[in-house]
């Protein structure tokens, strides 16, 4: 919402500076977005083009002769395209600083010419982002005179942002009266005469249909014989200050009162309209080319204000182009009427028309504003255009609810914190035209006045006090944790999981692993490709890129590798902690890392080849960070369609997968020609038992100082055998002499049958009682042989 | 036989050996058992009694003698093939290593790990909501009705699929919903953070479709503004670690909240640097304000008993600016030269 200081002194009288009311605005609850004080541009003066020749180097660049009403003319290089012989517009002269452009001018030559200065644009001055010519202002300004006079810059401007809530500020009037009840000045009375003579019976008649259009009020008077010409001087410079383009006199009044009343309101040819106005639904069929110069398809859902031939304006949202007034306009038929807000809001949306009039209705208007929009609208086309005036008609009626709160006083301190006499708030509320009316020691009832629709329960008069007492008086204290809720902390499931989290990322950084973050969304592509749930289709993605949720990071962080290769980087590891969408109800949080390797030319420092089992390791070792061993996961090969079928794995801890990894699927690669050799995992840690594995202890191996002994076993096992099986129960024949078991080589051969697999492991073996000599060893090999021949039909290979 | 010639002899052996064998050899021709001093010793027994003691003293000296020698020639030829042979094993000791950045966390991490451990001493639990929502926690339950012109302030993703009440699911558009979701499950007294991913449909330069936030609520019998303007203001003053931090609150306005605040906090810029917490110009760091009774009503919770306060920062916002980072884009390009130059190593995390 725009406004200018003096159209505010308009309704305020205040001696107070533009600055100080900035601040009150904000502190408020209208916060200041931008105030712009142009006061000081009286250096820069009206100049004119006299003369313009080709700048010889320079296809683009003019030499201009320019008369700035001083003794001597100046010679400006410019390249704006609007230049010509005779423009007036606003000059610099070099030492002179330049706001839009951050510079000071200096006298110099440009392509072998000398510029002793420069012809403004607007965005040179701040004043607009238009930088496509330079600023044209009328002939009537002679040279040398300043630019505030010519632009008429000498009324600062005020831009603040107007939450939903404050629809009654959404006029210059509102605002003043908000900045009055904070004792900034004293709201003026509206300074308008009421026309008292009507003199005729309207030939246009309303009614409102009884179907479920949303229209409950309207209220309309005929103008004859009006003239509607340019707006006076005023009323023009009015609008433009904001960013309003003057169009004829009666749009600008409708325009004028919308902004400064927050009243919207609608003037209509009357010749080009029928005799008989309803407020009705549309139908299908109808549609209507607005005053946007848009055609728009309406239905059964939207209100519109039709003749006795078709829809002539969509109630509270936009007039008709054809039935608006233009400079030829004789007789006007204005329109105020009270709109349903939600409704006026759903068809607003649905059409995607943002207009003033919109804006102001579904956020909520004074219903006893109707009167005084009235009256000050046919005040000013009176008085401006001429004519007579009807006597009203109208149809429907206005129901203003008046709404009381009970109030108990105390209420204040207990959610504020503060004191705050009982006079004092009442204070504040009468200031704010709120009544308080029964007040006792503890109670009063609160009258709400009719523009503050945002107001209906005691927590809204608390804001209001509040808000004009000052948020600065809130005093600041600090409550204490208590130690029972440190405890909670200590012991909360999602503090733990953000312990493990931490624990993996470590573990990822320290292990070479760069952390990045993409977007929790799939491309077209990444979906096809990786077959997610179609029901996660945003409706309203901005972009191809964004068009589904995720159902896997491996896509996005494949497109990461690709785009990161492409800057050159040759060794990649990354990793994501981040959210996959399997449906809409079913998210799981996951850690993915990948890795994609290429040889170092530093042939002094080669890496050792990365695979499945450098994968394996780096895996083992991020599950040990969380104190999990990673061979006593039930592990099987993996059906997910991303791996390599023969090089991929899962761990599973019961039904719970918690880990998957492997070598990403050829057919995936395909898509990024930069990347081969590309394994990932994901680590599903939210499936690990996160509640109980911190106090799980780790199992403790008792130290021991006797010798200890290493025997190698070779075993011929069916291909297919699980190794980790075989761990687990080789660790369990024997928990107490059994230290390590440790599987170092495989070996395929025909000799042994092309099923089968020999694998060798070591086993180290310790008591803590004692030495153990031959005989205690011999016993435990044999038991060993015996019991891995007879649990996995293995045989020892001699 | 004169022993000062043997002497002699062996000495000159030793100091022209060149290598431990030779030394080797030599010492077996003097002390070997067929050596010339061991030769020497033998010959005592046909001398008298008197002669033995004398001769054979000086012998013995003489041997020992030698044998020292020998010890002493043998740990300088040891040293010198010692030496020649690492002068062999030189390496090109300037050769440079592998060019290796160091891997880091992404700076969000860093802010998600000191937001939940700030927030942790004051006494706040961690609670999590999904991404994906319903209509009714992400806004009816907030007190956002539809057509409400507050919907309008957050654009909001919308998915296929629908929820039970037949309404679109949504993208949350902040962690608000999160709020809800505690305090349906949950009896006051509540005090939680719930740091997230959360989405607008809304891209440029200063805005991502996706970006993060933290919510925060306490409420129990007696939690006011003056707690909320205290409790903000100790986590602010942390997390920038900035003692003296000024701050400003102002009224604003949310469907959720009653009397509603945002808070600003001062900066300063001087030689292109951003200094926070002090100097006349204000940046807006988060929403906050007393939990609306309607809201409270909504889960369940009697607001003539219970109140309390709710706040929400915008964590890549405040992270962006403690660590004095411009681009919120590149949060989420997946550089990792990005990650290497603004995020944290295995030191600092």
């Amino acid at each position: 919402m725009k406004f200018t200081y003096q159209w505010l002194l308009q309704h305020l009288e205040t001696d107070i500076s533009p600055e100080q009311i900035g601040d009150a605005l904000t502190n408020l609850g209208l916060e200041l977005e931008s105030f712009s004080d142009y006061s000081s541009y009286s250096n820069f003066v009206v100049a004119t083009i006299v003369d313009f020749k080709k700048h010889p180097n320079a296809d683009r660049l003019n030499i201009c002769q320019v008369d700035n009403g001083g003794k001597k003319q100046f010679q400006v290089i410019c390249g704006a395209p609007n230049v010509k012989k005779g423009l007036k517009g606003i000059f610099a002269t070099d030492g002179m600083y330049i706001p839009g452009s951050d510079i000071t001018l200096k006298k110099g030559k440009i392509r072998g010419e000398i510029s002793e200065g420069m012809m403004l644009s607007e965005r040179e001055l701040n004043l607009s982002d238009d930088h496509e010519g330079i600023i044209e202002i009328s002939k009537d300004y002679s040279n040398g005179t300043d630019a505030v006079t010519a632009l008429g810059l000498n009324d600062p401007i005020f831009e603040i942002g107007i939450t939903p809530n404050r629809g009654d500020c959404l006029g210059v009037r509102g605002i003043a009266r908000d900045l009055a009840a904070k004792d900034i000045g004293k709201l003026k009375p509206l300074n308008f005469k009421k026309i008292d003579e009507l003199q005729f019976e309207s030939p246009i008649k309303w009614s409102i249909a009884e179907d479920d259009n949303n229209c409950d009020y309207v209220v309309s008077r005929f103008f004859k014989d009006v003239s509607n010409l340019k707006s006076p001087e005023w009323l023009q410079q009015r609008l433009i200050s904001i960013g309003l383009r003057p169009i004829n006199a009666l749009v600008d009044i409708t325009n004028y009162i919308t902004i400064d009343l927050g009243r919207p309101l609608h003037v209509f040819d009357a010749d080009k309209i029928g005799n008989s106005l309803t407020m009705n639904l549309a139908t299908d069929k109808d549609k209507i080319l607005a005053l946007d110069n848009k055609e728009y398809h309406l239905d059964a859902s939207t209100t519109v204000i039709a003749d006795q031939n078709k829809p002539l304006a969509i109630a509270g949202v936009i007039g008709g182009l054809e039935s608006g007034c233009t400079e030829t306009t004789k007789n006007v038929f204005l329109e105020v009427a009270l709109f349903d807000p939600s409704k006026v809001a759903k068809t607003g949306r649905k059409l995607g028309i943002n207009s003033d009039a919109r804006y102001r209705f579904e956020r909520g208007l004074d219903k006893a504003m109707v009167e005084e929009g009235l009256e000050y609208a046919t005040f000013l086309i009176n008085q401006i255009c001429g004519g007579t005036v009807s006597k009203n008609i109208s149809a429907g009626n206005i129901k203003i609810d008046k709404i009381e709160i009970p109030y108990d006083f105390s209420f204040f301190k207990k959610i504020i914190g503060i004191d705050l006499s009982k006079e004092d708030q009442a204070n504040i509320l009468n200031k704010l035209f709120f009544k308080v009316e029964d007040m006792n020691d503890k109670n009063c009832v609160v009258v709400v006045p009719s523009w503050r629709n945002d107001i209906r329960q005691p927590i809204d008069l608390i804001e209001e006090i509040i808000r004009v007492f000052g948020y600065d008086n809130i005093k600041v204290t600090t409550p204490n944790a208590t130690s029972e809720e440190l405890i909670i902390v200590k012991s909360s499931l999602n503090n733990k999981k953000n312990k493990v989290i931490k624990k993996l990322k470590k573990s990822l950084i320290a292990n070479n692993y760069n952390e990045i973050i993409t977007f929790s969304f799939h491309s077209s592509d990444a979906h096809r490709f990786l077959e997610g749930d179609k029901s996660l289709m945003l409706t309203n993605g901005i972009s191809e890129e964004h068009a589904f949720m995720r159902n896997s990071m491996l896509y996005n962080h494949l497109e990461a590798l690709e785009s990161n290769r492409k800057k050159g980087n040759k060794n990649l590891n990354i990793f994501e902690v981040g959210p996959i969408y399997h449906t809409s109800n079913f998210q799981e949080n996951i850690l993915f890392g990948i890795s994609s390797r290429l040889d170092f030319l530093n042939k002094k420092t080669p890496l050792p080849e990365y695979s499945f089992y450098s994968l394996t390791t780096e895996v083992s070792t991020f599950l040990k960070t969380l104190n999990f061993d990673i061979k006593q996961f039930n592990i099987s090969r993996s059906q997910s369609n991303h791996y390599h079928p023969g090089q991929s794995a899962e761990l599973h801890m019961g039904k719970k997968m918690i880990a998957r990894y492997g070598k990403v699927h050829p057919l995936i690669l395909e898509n990024f020609p930069k990347l081969s050799n590309t394994y990932c995992f994901e680590i599903y840690f939210e499936n690990l038992p996160i509640d109980t594995m911190a106090r799980k202890s780790n199992i403790k191996i008792q130290e021991s100082d006797f010798q200890y002994s290493e025997k190698d076993f070779s075993f011929i096992f069916a291909k297919d055998q699980n190794l980790y099986e075989v761990y687990r129960f080789l660790t369990g024949i024997d928990k107490k002499l059994i230290r390590q078991v440790e599987f170092f080589d495989e070996y395929l051969s025909p000799d042994i049958g092309d099923d089968n697999k020999s694998i060798t492991f070591k086993i180290t073996i310790q008591s803590i009682d004692k030495t153990l000599d031959e005989k205690d060893l011999e016993q435990i090999h044999q038991n060993i042989i015996n019991k891995i021949t007879d649990k996995f039909q293995a045989k020892l290979r001699s | 036989m004169d022993i000062h010639q043997v002497l002699k002899e062996a000495t000159k052996a030793i100091e022209s050996c060149n290598s431990q064998q030779q030394l080797q050899d030599v010492k077996v021709a003097y002390l070997g058992k067929k050596g010339k001093i061991t030769g020497l010793l033998k010959l005592l027994k046909d001398f008298t009694l008197e002669e033995k003691k004398s001769k054979g003293a000086e012998i013995n000296s003489i041997k020992a003698e030698v044998e020292v020698s020998i010890e002493k020639k043998l740990s300088v030829l040891k040293n010198q093939e010692i030496n020649s042979r690492l002068s062999k094993e030189f390496l090109d000791i300037s050769f440079p290593p592998l060019s290796q950045v160091e891997a880091k966390v992404h700076p969000i991490s860093k802010t998600f790990d000191e937001v939940i451990s700030i927030f942790g001493s004051m006494g706040y639990s961690v609670a999590e909501g999904p991404d994906i929502e319903t209509d009714f926690y992400n806004f009816t339950a907030l007190n956002i009705p539809e057509d409400h012109p507050a919907r309008e302030m957050q654009d909001t993703f919308y998915i296929e699929d629908k929820d039970e009440n037949g309404l679109p699911m949504v993208l949350r558009t902040h962690t608000s919903p999160v709020q809800i979701r505690t305090m349906i499950n949950q009896k006051p007294p509540i005090k939680i953070i719930a740091p997230g991913r959360t989405y607008r449909c809304d891209s440029d330069s200063t805005h991502s479709p996706m970006f993060h936030q933290v919510e925060g609520l306490f409420i129990n019998e007696s939690a006011n503004m003056s707690d909320l303007k205290g409790t903000l203001i100790e986590f602010c003053k942390k997390f920038f670690e900035v003692h003296n931090l000024k701050v400003r609150f102002r009224p604003s306005y949310f469907p959720f909240t009653e009397p509603s605040a945002e808070m600003d906090i001062a900066y300063s810029i001087t030689n292109n640097e951003l200094r926070i917490g002090e100097g006349d110009k204000w940046l807006e760091i988060l929403g906050c304000g007393m939990v609306n009774p309607i809201v409270l009503e909504n889960c369940k919770i009697d607001s003539s008993v219970f109140q309390g306060f709710a706040f929400g920062v915008g964590l890549d916002r405040i992270t962006m600016l403690k660590h004095g980072l411009k681009d919120i884009r590149a949060f989420f390009s997946g550089n990792i030269n990005w990650t290497s130059k603004s995020g944290f190593g295995l030191g600092d995390y």
